[in-house]
């Protein structure tokens, strides 16, 4: 055999323009408006297409050997989390109801995310963005199945990581979710990388999935801390397409600005109203908590964005989101009220809550010297007083939800953290309630659009949710007895306890 | 603002009253009681009295406080108006109209 001389290696630059750009070409058979139907009616204009810069110049091969690397290491961690036991190893069970949360409200967001990256892989016009919008398409699939295999190992333990997908689709709390991600998947692909790219990736990324990875690694929660340092170089990635898609869009075309001020204003909102129930995870159900919603809020929003980010958009003509100040106001009461909503329907939710105990309260009146003593702690004592009756106060009824955001109209005045704020919109002659300015904004902004809200409990009452009754709506979520409720005295923790006194087998 | 999209936007509500038949949804908020962490939302017939809503159907919700006293509810606004009629007449005659909301102090 004659040897031949190795192939000339091309420079990383060169390789990336041939690989990626140089594979576009001008249609003859169509015209161009038939092959990107799309980038069209929503008003932004693009002049130069080949103005996109790609700040990592990554191609297929490269991504796929680079990607694997990582599966490896995180399956070798899956590995040896379930032959040591490793579930017994966290710090409580109750800390898992963060964990179903996760399951049951990011990873379909995931596939949701995968889907419309796939979208916009063929439809953007530039091959750039489509190939930048081609691999965050492939690396939210993968986000998707890493969690599913990483917390799947729970579910051969605990209960309510079940029928996640399912619930999803159905169940109340993941409307608010559900309903953010359907918002940004019918609108525009424009609209859609502002609300996804920009205003989820970039301004709260960091926000929510930060918050979860550490919570995972201070409870002794090592397989999802492994799949938040898998997948966050990948957000890192994402949160530079989401710079660089603003960036670009606002260089291509005067015109472009006031739209996507205007997206930005909406998005910001949208997201960081869904983030609330991260705010609830965080200081209420990590039984060993990393640090207050309110700490977080001010480094990765505070510092981060409204700091660094927003004074470089200005000189795009950019300004801070709308509303952004009643963001920053509320950050003293945000995950009190909206863990008290997950408090008093748990009965309904695929996971338990508990009222905080003492040492839990004097950690939060810590963190919120302004608010806890004054507002929560009275209303956590009257629980306590409750189950030391015997009771528990569970919400003998459906919640009000706001039409915009879903959750259940639990916010208070900016001003009076003890009056509920309600606001109220006409349209075409019908009644629509909102939570607060910023949702009641979004909401007349596009009547059209948000009255079709698919809201859980006024789908119940019209009968689309398996019956009038609690548990025939509880059997259509998917939820099963004991996967809801209070956490004290559930299988979780009774099998807890059993486990480590040596009491109960486990899978006996 | 219109919604934007490549064809004439104009869809249904999903909550409007016709689908509610004789009946209608209304909300009713408790002021001042942070047990209840939001309003309740409640589908009632339209031509219920007020008085009966009151006893049958925000008292079982409003006990799941313990400290729920019925005799001490007062000061009903409709939408924020103070309400005024007799506790015999209709919700809609009093003007609770679908997805009013009602609330009260106790």
């Amino acid at each position: 055999m004659t040897q031949t001389a190795p192939r000339r290696k091309l420079p990383l630059k060169e390789r990336y323009a041939l690989l990626t750009r140089d594979l576009d070409w001008d249609p003859s058979y169509v015209t161009k408006e038939q092959l990107f139907p799309y980038t069209n009616y929503e008003g932004i204009k693009v002049h130069d297409w080949d103005g996109w810069e790609d700040p990592f110049r990554l191609t297929v091969d490269a991504y796929y050997k680079y990607q694997a690397e990582k599966d490896k290491r995180l399956y070798a961690v899956l590995d040896g989390f379930a032959q040591s036991q490793g579930h017994l190893g966290l710090a409580d069970a109750s800390y898992l109801n963060a964990i179903k949360l996760f399951i049951q409200g990011v990873t379909p967001l995931e596939y949701a995310a995968h889907r419309h990256f796939a979208y916009l892989g063929r439809y953007l016009e530039g091959p750039a963005p489509r190939f930048a919008a081609l691999c965050q398409s492939v690396d939210e699939l993968r986000h998707c199945q890493t969690q599913i295999h990483t917390i799947s190992n729970y579910n051969k333990y605990y209960g309510g990581f079940h029928s996640w997908s399912k619930m999803h689709d159905r169940v109340w709390y993941l409307s608010v979710p559900k309903s953010l991600f359907d918002d940004a998947m019918t609108a525009g692909p424009f609209e859609f990388l502002i609300s996804i790219s920009f205003s989820f990736e970039y301004l709260l990324t960091n926000l929510l999935f930060v918050p979860f990875m550490s919570g995972a690694s201070f409870n002794g929660d090592m397989p999802t801390m492994s799949f938040g340092f898998s997948a966050q170089s990948d957000e890192s990635r994402h949160m530079t397409l989401g710079l660089e898609a603003i960036k670009f869009l606002l260089e291509q075309d005067e015109g472009n600005v006031p739209i996507i001020q205007d997206w930005i204003d909406k998005w910001f909102w949208r997201a960081y109203r869904m983030s609330a129930l991260v705010a609830g995870m965080m200081d209420y159900m990590l039984p060993k908590p990393v640090m207050s919603w309110k700490e977080a809020f001010e480094l990765y929003f505070e510092d981060q964005m409204l700091g660094g980010l927003f004074p470089d958009l200005e000189y795009y003509g950019i300004r801070p989101p709308r509303h952004v100040q009643d963001a920053i106001a509320e950050k003293d009461k945000l995950s009190h009220e909206v863990y008290k909503v997950l408090h008093n329907f748990s009965f309904a939710a695929s996971f338990t809550t508990q009222a905080p105990n003492e040492q839990h309260m004097k950690w939060l009146a810590e963190q919120y010297p302004e608010t806890f003593d004054q507002h929560y702690r009275p209303v956590w004592e009257k629980h306590h007083r409750i189950e030391a009756e015997g009771g528990r106060m569970f919400f003998q009824g459906l919640p009000q939800l706001c039409q915009v955001c879903q959750i259940p109209m639990v916010f208070t005045e900016k001003d009076d953290p003890a009056k509920t704020s309600f606001r109220s919109s006409e349209f075409r002659g019908e009644q629509f309630h909102t939570c607060s300015d910023g949702c009641q904004w979004i909401f007349e902004r596009e009547p059209e659009k948000f009255v079709q809200a698919w809201l859980p409990v006024h789908q119940i009452y019209q009968g689309n949710c398996g019956g009038p009754s609690v548990p025939e709506v509880l059997e259509w979520y998917g939820i099963q007895e004991g996967d809801n409720g209070e956490y004290k005295g559930s299988p979780d923790h009774k099998s807890w306890i059993g486990w480590h006194n040596g009491d109960v087998e486990q899978g006996v | 603002m219109a919604v934007k999209a490549l064809y004439d936007y104009d869809f249904p509500s999903a909550d409007r009253a016709e689908l509610f038949g004789d009946d209608q949804l209304v909300y009713v908020h408790w002021e001042g009681n942070p047990l209840f962490c939001s309003a309740a939302c409640f589908r009632v017939p339209k031509a219920l009295g007020f008085g009966e809503f009151v006893e049958t159907v925000v008292g079982p919700w409003a006990a799941s406080d313990p400290d729920f006293d019925p005799t001490a509810v007062r000061d009903w606004r409709v939408n924020g108006r103070p309400l005024d009629g007799s506790a015999e007449a209709p919700l809609t005659e009093l003007g609770i109209g679908h997805k009013a909301l009602l609330q009260f102090t106790a």
